[in-house]
């Protein structure tokens, strides 16, 4: 009896400290960019390395990868939200600097 | 065999609020339908927050493509052992964050449950030393907007503008968070039983994962800028 608990402690630190050791390796790599990679690159790979670990987060951590898909649906909404207002606000900002 | 299910109907008992407890439901559907509606609103109000820190991160990116090599500038100026540092200690609380929300729900975790609940709010509590360390650093240096900045190029003002608001921001929202989990913490000192299945662990678990995530955008935006690569 005392041996399911163990067993079920076991498999929550393993599934936990894969994502942990995946999301520390990011965050070296992400180090290691943005001192070796050249300049036009460096963002595009450290924001990627973020939102990959702000994914493995939300998903495995956050436990979006079992949610119903009520609760599935309002995170998207955030990021749909989200994407709009990026979206809108940045053709202007981009448009002014490809004009000016 | 396992006591499963009595523990469940005490539980049950023992969270069940309103409205589940009136709609003459089972008292285990209602309770696993009050959970789930916890799981949902906790979200909505993620999304939301998705938003608020969206705004803000929009402003980075529109200051950012405007004045690129002063950012540039700016961001070199921040402490990166401080901020690699503060990443690892917050993704190392969200791991213990996501083990206390998972053992909540098993039956005999209730130790493993309290100790992570307790080393999330303990590397919280890290988290805001270093950031005091830092911010005591930086006014040290100089780097505070107004009369008698440091630097000469005039927008890097603004990314320590940006840099200020941010962190101030999101140290607040942390504070918040060590606080449902101090809270979460006592109430299982007062009432032993109190956490298993609890919905308040899930939602303040949920609340943690997200300013985990927030630093994680943050993180690149404040410190990985200018680094000469």
């Amino acid at each position: 009896m005392s041996g399911r608990p163990r067993k079920a402690a076991d498999g929550i630190w393993l599934r936990g400290l894969v994502v942990w050791a995946l999301l520390l390796a990011l965050l070296g790599a992400s180090l290691v960019a943005a001192y070796a990679v050249p300049a036009p690159w460096t963002a595009a790979i450290n924001f990627g390395i973020a939102a990959t670990q702000a994914g493995l987060v939300a998903l495995l951590f956050m436990r979006l990868d079992r949610a119903d898909a009520l609760v599935r649906l309002a995170a998207a909404c955030g990021l749909f939200w989200l994407a709009i207002l990026f979206v809108l606000t940045l053709t202007d900002t981009l448009s002014r600097l490809a004009n000016s | 065999m396992s006591a499963g299910g009595d523990l469940l109907d005490e539980t049950a008992a023992r969270h069940l609020r309103e409205p589940w407890d009136q709609l003459r439901l089972a008292e285990g559907r209602a309770f696993a339908l009050q959970r789930a509606g916890a799981t949902f609103g906790i979200w909505i109000f993620i999304a939301s927050e998705v938003l608020f820190f969206g705004a803000l991160f929009l402003l980075y990116t529109a200051m950012r493509l405007e004045h690129a090599a002063d950012f540039a500038a700016a961001a070199r100026e921040t402490n990166i052992v401080y901020g690699t540092l503060n990443t690892a200690l917050l993704l190392t609380s969200g791991l213990c964050a996501a083990i206390a929300s998972q053992a909540s729900e098993r039956e005999g975790l209730r130790r493993l449950t309290l100790w992570c609940l307790a080393l999330t709010a303990g590397l919280g509590l890290a988290f805001m030393v270093v950031k005091g360390l830092e911010y005591r650093e930086d006014i040290e240096r100089h780097l505070v907007p107004g009369a008698g900045f440091a630097l000469k190029e005039r927008a890097t003002q603004l990314f320590f503008g940006f840099y200020w608001l941010s962190t101030a921001i999101h140290a607040i929202h942390l504070s918040i968070g060590i606080g449902l989990v101090l809270r979460l913490i006592w109430k299982e000192w007062r009432a032993p039983g109190f956490l298993f299945e609890s919905p308040q662990v899930e939602v303040a678990m949920l609340y943690w994962g997200f300013v985990d995530m927030i630093w994680i955008v943050l993180y690149p935006m404040l410190y990985l800028d200018g680094r000469g690569g």
